[in-house]
């Protein structure tokens, strides 16, 4: 008896190879794009620009405006250099510094933040002495920029990482050989090759940042940022109350992704 | 001495990567580093370069000790299997990239990226990137941005393992006239004998970390140093004998006995040896002339299996006293099965002891030509 006959040919009734991953990843598209669609359409019974035009949202764009860039900023100029290390060199407890790299992504935001309170809140040896000398690190924006680059900074640092990683050593070894010490090698040639993962990551930190809750909830309620005033004007009057600053902190988020997509030649934010 | 290699020793962990190696390099000298995969040669260049700091040994350019500099301080330039281009810059930027690093003018550097772009044939694709090119193309902006910052010691690390064929002989009859032109002192590592053979003045070769040979292609094949270099160089029949005399050197194969030429260095009556000899220096002879005749050893056997790879025979004889030699013949092939005697050339035999671990050369194979 040959094997042919064994393995009968199905001929006609061949699929097309990727048909059942594309409708299994079909339905979380579709579970993404119904609630983004049906809160859009509330929009339309809501003044968006008079509410924003309140004192209340003016304060909180303001302050998110003010804290989720200083908060991405100093995630990127600590977090790159320490990317860089890990994607270059092994060293005795590496593996625990990758573990506290990741912790605050694992530690949900507001335990992310009760932390923060019992290391520098006002009744710690660190907060009073702060507070002290005129600079409260809780319930003030650099409160908010404490929590929200405890929250994201991972984000920047793991990207970048992997971009780092992805960059050939012996390029840079290369650039030794050619004359050039190790910050100008890291400058000429690390930085610009690992250029779009650290990008993305940025992107990713800062939206991250403009968007954290839980830990600034707990470090910082006040001043409002636009979380945490959405967050009390829901309290107050629900959903439609906060559409307004709903759409404002997505248009943020959504420029800045653009812009840095367009100067930063990032492909895709996933891409690596 | 441009370079010197002062026992350079290196382990990774436990690992002993390279043990004890010295050799040195003359002004202009083209010497290739010759050795299979894994041996170390990788972990020298590494060294030499400065981006390994060993673990024991100096490492001398142009008689300064450079074994404690960082690689920006050493004048050393490197070419790596895969390509080191940036990919990020255009080819005259990558080529002016090593001038920049230094003094020297904007107008002299555009003036030398001109000059090392035309030395490797490429000017018209300066404001190429790396990525619009060939991979020969990629192999000779490399050399020219490795070239363009005059180093003292240019090291080519495998550079054309990765390209097929035919490229791989263009490029090598390119890196031969580049250093012609040039002068570079070069040290060409490759695990490719023939690649080395063909373009180096001088072979150095390595075998699991060690230094097994270095000296010229020519005196390396004929006489080694070393088993590994009789069998790593060309190919070589292996044939453990006994040493019987020695005044002159005898060793018994067999039940027969081989008077070799006078020796450098005899060992001891008695000792196991193993004699090295090329499929080239054998020749076949009807049975019936076995036996030791004036210059030569005949030993009789049956042919095992005649291959045919066109512009010769390889003939396997299995002998009497169980070992298999392969004799290459141009013409006249015997067949399978046939029984013929295998004719040993005297002045054509190496002898080394049996001991992996005493593998000094003990008797000389033709000591006159070397």
């Amino acid at each position: 008896m040959s094997l042919a006959r064994r393995f009968p040919t199905r001929g006609s009734s061949r699929l097309p190879e990727l048909l059942v991953p594309a409708l299994l990843g079909g339905l979380v598209l579709v579970y993404f794009a119904i609630p983004f669609v049906a809160f859009l359409a509330r929009t339309g019974a809501v003044d968006v620009v008079g509410e924003l035009s309140t004192p209340e949202a003016r304060v909180a764009i303001r302050n998110s405006l003010l804290t989720a860039p200083v908060s991405t900023a100093i995630s990127t100029v600590l977090g790159v250099p320490l990317a860089y290390v890990l994607a270059r060199r092994s060293f005795v407890g590496k593996r625990l510094v990758e573990a506290l790299v990741i912790l605050p992504l694992i530690v949900p935001p507001v335990v992310g933040g009760a932390m923060l309170l019992t290391a520098v809140g006002r009744f710690t040896p660190i907060g009073a002495a702060a507070a002290a000398v005129g600079i409260p690190l809780t319930d003030s924006l650099l409160g908010v920029i404490l929590a929200q680059t405890f929250v994201a900074a991972p984000f920047v640092i793991i990207t970048a990482r992997a971009g780092f990683g992805a960059v050939d050593e012996r390029l840079e070894q290369a650039s030794r050989s050619l004359g050039y010490g190790p910050l100008s090698t890291f400058w000429n040639v690390s930085l610009p090759l690992a250029r779009g993962a650290i990008v993305a990551g940025i992107v990713l930190t800062f939206a991250r940042a403009i968007g954290e809750f839980g830990a600034t909830m707990m470090v910082a309620y006040n001043p409002r940022t636009m979380p945490t005033r959405i967050w009390v004007e829901f309290i107050a009057g629900g959903i439609d109350a906060i559409v307004p600053l709903a759409l404002a902190l997505l248009g943020i988020t959504l420029a800045v992704l653009a812009a840095v997509q367009r100067f930063g030649r990032v492909p895709t934010v996933i891409d690596r | 001495m441009i370079l010197e290699l002062e026992s350079l020793t290196h382990r990774y962990g436990d690992e002993l990567a390279v043990d004890d190696v010295s050799f040195g390099l003359e002004e202009g000298e083209l010497v290739a580093l010759l050795g299979p995969s894994g041996c170390g040669k990788t972990t020298i260049v590494q060294a030499i370069a400065g981006h390994v700091r060993p673990t024991a040994g100096r490492i001398r350019l142009r008689d300064r000790d450079v074994t404690e500099e960082p690689p920006e301080a050493r004048r050393v330039g490197v070419v790596f299997q895969e390509s080191t281009l940036y990919p990020h810059m255009t080819v005259g930027e990558n080529v002016a990239y090593g001038l920049a690093s230094g003094d020297i003018g904007a107008r002299e550097r555009e003036k030398l990226v001109t000059e090392y772009l035309e030395l490797v044939a490429l000017r018209d694709q300066r404001d190429a990137y790396p990525a619009e090119l060939s991979g020969g193309q990629q192999r000779r902006v490399e050399l020219a941005r490795a070239l363009a910052p005059q180093p003292d010691v240019l090291l080519l690390d495998e550079p054309l393992s990765a390209l097929d064929r035919t490229l791989r002989e263009r490029l090598r009859e390119e890196i031969a006239r580049i250093q012609d032109e040039t002068g570079v002192t070069t040290l060409f590592v490759t695990h490719d004998q023939e690649e080395a053979m063909a373009l180096a003045d001088r072979l150095v070769v390595m075998d699991e970390g060690r230094l097994s040979g270095n000296a010229t292609p020519r005196v390396l094949y004929e006489s080694p140093p070393t088993p590994f270099v009789a069998s790593f160089l060309g190919r070589s029949n292996a044939l453990p004998a006994t040493v019987v005399a020695r005044e002159p050197p005898t060793v018994a194969v067999g039940d027969r006995e081989l008077e070799l030429q006078s020796s450098v260095r005899s060992p001891p009556t008695g000792a196991s040896v193993t004699c090295h000899v090329r499929p080239a220096d054998l020749s076949i002879s009807p049975p019936e002339a076995a036996g030791a005749s004036g210059t030569r050893l005949s030993i009789p056997g049956e042919v095992v299996t005649v291959a045919d790879v066109g512009r010769r025979y390889d003939v396997t004889v299995r002998t009497e006293t169980g070992d298999e030699l392969v004799v290459e013949l141009t013409d006249d092939p015997p067949t399978a099965g046939e029984r013929v005697a295998v004719e040993l050339p005297r002045d054509r035999i190496a002898v080394f002891d049996a001991d992996e671990n005493e593998r000094q050369r003990l008797v000389a194979a033709n000591e006159t030509r070397g």
